[in-house]
């Protein structure tokens, strides 16, 4: 009888012991889910930016509706940092060691990413397209990070070869912001032109706290540009518009695709922005690809009713893609390593984004983690319908 | 109130045993902090923990400028900018060890500090607030055009070494950021008790009688500011090893509004002000984007958020909540923490009778 009692706690107990253990040994990954964390913006001066998080949960929600990836549903932690790294990395160290955390994606500003990237780094754990276009990812790349945002080097890059090979524009200038934004394309400007024996009529730099743009558009207009290349936020492109056309100044406008949310520049400028080129790393909100229909179904199903519906969303959809497709390669067996060499396989990878390729990690080079090389260039026409000019073009 | 004897019994920094023993109670409390979140809590509570001793550092300086000398500053964030950029030039760029660095970028800090309070004997009240506001904003703007600087690609921080220790993680740089602070809440003490501190007092009450009673306004006020800077700039020093990475918009002009308001809602004019207030609004600011997740409380709010408001807005309402808990605690006690904790003590002082 003793015997018999004592078999019964010894059963008990272990089956109380092994349900606590899971089943995987990953971190973030159990047999019915895995975790994925992203911070955004939801307070502060980069507020409009939040919707990149909330784009990625509606896209989870989409496919843990189909059923999740090999049984597995995501869970999605997102929390607000206001874009004050201190607090991106506070949440970022709760969330990894409350929750374990199995993979990061998105995650908007390269100075909350920058507080974080050691960090998350030094424990091996994947990151998945930054939500800024930065050197600072790939320069060192790292293993576990992978960046899926195009260099603002290569927008500047495709942008000057169409200027000046299929519109014969000879001379171009270009405004730029001051930090590593608007240098970042100044320098892919010059190297371009410079192929074809051209550089830049004028290079005029902006602040970010400028308000007043006269004296720079009086630069403009005496170095007589037929083309100008605006490397500034979307607020200073429209006040240079508008300056621009009270002083009778009225070269090519091009932009970055960090503007090229048509309709909403269009309705803030009350038409300026009509005819205005730029580039753009993903496939419009109101394309008509299968995959970004999907995707507006998702949106109309499960985002709050108030949601906007543009770039910056869909943008939170197309930086998990590559994420979402090497989850799906890794099938059951998922452990962050594996993640990463399926992520490396990636190969001309579309979702609704450039193509992406990632390489097998190399110290000595920094492309091997830079997956997205391809922009597209597109004009905008009345009522900010975008009218695509090319195809994808890959520029390197 | 407590009697005094004699001069030194008023300047001892420690009043009774009971508070000596309270400190070495503190002080132990402190040291087994790191193990105690180790083992029971998260290693995330000692990060929060590296921010408040780094937040508490700068509230002492601003305290001794505002709160004792009564002078105002919104440019703390300039001097904080100061201290980080200068520690990392210093480290990377010279190759000076850390503990020279930091020394030295503090002290240039209090430079700026010393030039900044020369315009400030002409200066009272909105006027200075303003001025110390622009040099806040031109420190980050001036830091940001430098190449020399990392513009605003800003600047990685080098690895934090002393002699042979390698403070690589949270909790090895907690003991160094917590004896930092613990040294800067005792010189500060000090400092207030003794010549210094009353001619600030002085200054603060009524700046003309100070000045007939044979205090030198220019050596004082300019020396507030210089402390206070210094004080500044050592925070910023060992905040760029908490970010690893620093850039100008980091320093904005919300961050010299909040040491402002540490010091406000802590208490102007008493030490323990200084601490209550950076440990409170630094736990807030870190804690209160977790609001929706609150139960019961975060449900709700998201249900009147979609209600009533939008719900993509819903996060704004940590701030609702951040400026709620400022306004009542001024209204309610305009000594603000330390106040609060005055009543406390007056309320217990005839228990158990």
């Amino acid at each position: 009888m003793k015997k018999r009692i004592i078999w019964a706690v010894a059963t008990l107990l272990s089956l109380v012991l092994f349900a606590g253990l899971p089943a995987w040994a990953e971190e973030g990954v159990t047999d019915t889910e895995i975790h994925i964390g992203q911070w955004g913006p939801q307070t502060g001066p980069a507020a409009a930016w939040g919707s990149v998080a909330r784009g990625t949960g509606v896209l989870f929600d989409m496919i843990n509706e189909k059923g999740g990836i090999h049984g597995r549903k995501i869970v999605y932690h997102t929390f607000d940092d206001g874009y004050n790294p201190a607090r991106t990395l506070a949440g970022v160290k709760q969330l990894q060691e409350d929750v374990g955390v199995f993979a990061w994606v998105g995650g908007v500003g390269t100075a909350p990413g920058m507080a974080v990237k050691d960090y998350l780094m030094e424990r091996k754990v994947p990151w998945i397209s930054p939500s800024s276009g930065s050197l600072h990812w790939i320069t060192p790349p790292n293993k576990y990070l992978f960046a899926s945002y195009p260099l603002y080097k290569m927008e500047a890059k495709a942008l000057c070869r169409y200027a000046v090979e299929i519109m014969g524009k000879k001379s171009v200038a270009m405004v730029y912001q001051n930090d590593e934004y608007g240098k970042n394309g100044l320098m892919g400007a010059k190297e371009e032109l410079a192929k074809h024996g051209l550089s830049l009529v004028a290079e005029i730099p902006v602040e970010k706290s400028d308000t007043d743009l006269k004296p720079h558009v009086m630069n403009l207009k005496k170095s007589g540009a037929d083309t100008v290349l605006l490397w500034v936020s979307p607020k200073h492109a429209l006040i240079t518009l508008g300056t621009a056309k009270a002083m009778k100044f009225e070269p090519q406008w091009m932009s970055t695709s960090t503007c090229s949310d048509y309709p909403y520049m269009n309705e803030i400028s009350q038409g300026l922005w009509v005819g205005v080129i730029t580039t753009a790393f993903g496939d419009g909100p109101d394309s008509f690809g299968p995959l970004m229909r999907e995707y507006k179904a998702a949106f109309d199903k499960f985002a709050a009713p108030d949601e906007r519906w543009g770039t910056f969303f869909t943008a939170g959809f197309g930086f998990a893609e590559p994420l979402v497709e090497a989850l799906h390669r890794c099938g059951r067996d998922l452990t962050r390593e594996r993640l990463v060499s399926e992520l490396e396989q990636l190969q001309y990878f579309r979702g609704i984004m450039g193509r992406i390729s990632f390489a097998p990690f190399d110290v000595n080079s920094p492309m091997c983690r830079q997956g997205q090389t391809e922009v597209f260039i597109a004009k905008c026409a009345e009522g900010g319908d975008m009218i695509q000019l090319t195809d994808w073009l890959k520029i390197d | 109130m407590d009697m005094k004897r004699d001069y030194y019994e008023d300047v001892a920094i420690f009043t009774s045993r009971w508070i000596i023993f309270w400190f070495c109670a503190l002080i132990l409390g402190l040291a087994l902090f790191p193990f105690i979140a180790d083992k029971f809590l998260k290693t995330y509570y000692v990060y929060v923990a590296n921010c408040i001793a780094v937040n508490i550092i700068v509230a002492m300086g601003l305290n001794l400028l505002v709160g004792y000398t009564g002078q105002i500053s919104l440019g703390h964030a300039g001097f904080f900018a100061i201290g980080a950029y200068a520690t990392i030039v210093f480290m990377a760029k010279l190759g000076l060890p850390f503990v020279v660095s930091l020394f030295l970028a503090a002290s240039l800090s209090a430079l700026f500090g010393f030039l900044l309070g020369l315009p400030a004997l002409r200066l009272e009240g909105p006027y200075l607030s303003i001025a110390t506001l622009g040099f806040g904003l031109t420190v980050t703007q001036i830091i940001g055009r430098v190449e020399y600087f990392g513009g605003r690609q800003g600047l990685h921080a080098p690895e934090l070494v002393i002699g042979p220790l390698h403070l690589d993680s949270d909790i090895s740089r907690y003991y160094l950021f917590v004896l930092i602070a613990v040294l800067v809440c005792l010189f500060a003490r000090n400092l207030v008790k003794t010549k210094v501190g009353r001619a600030f007092i002085a200054i603060r009450d009524a700046d003309i009688a100070a000045e007939t009673m044979g205090v030198n306004l220019t050596l004082y006020k300019t020396l507030a500011f210089a402390v206070s800077a210094f004080l500044a700039g050592l925070a910023g020093g060992l905040y760029a090893f908490i970010l690893g990475y620093i850039e100008p918009e980091i320093f904005n002009m919300l961050m010299s509004i909040m040491f402002l308001a540490m010091v406000v809602v802590g208490g102007l004019g008493s030490i323990f002000g200084a601490i209550a207030g950076a440990v409170l609004l630094t736990w807030l600011d870190l804690t209160l984007r977790n609001i929706l997740e609150v139960p019961f409380l975060g449900e709700w709010l998201k249900v009147m958020s979609r209600s009533w408001f939008s719900i993509t807005g819903v996060s704004n309402i940590q701030y609702i909540v951040f400026g709620s808990i400022m306004v009542l605690i001024m209204m309610f006690e305009p000594l603000g923490i330390y106040g609060l904790w005055l009543r406390m003590k007056k309320y217990w002082k005839t228990w158990p009778f």
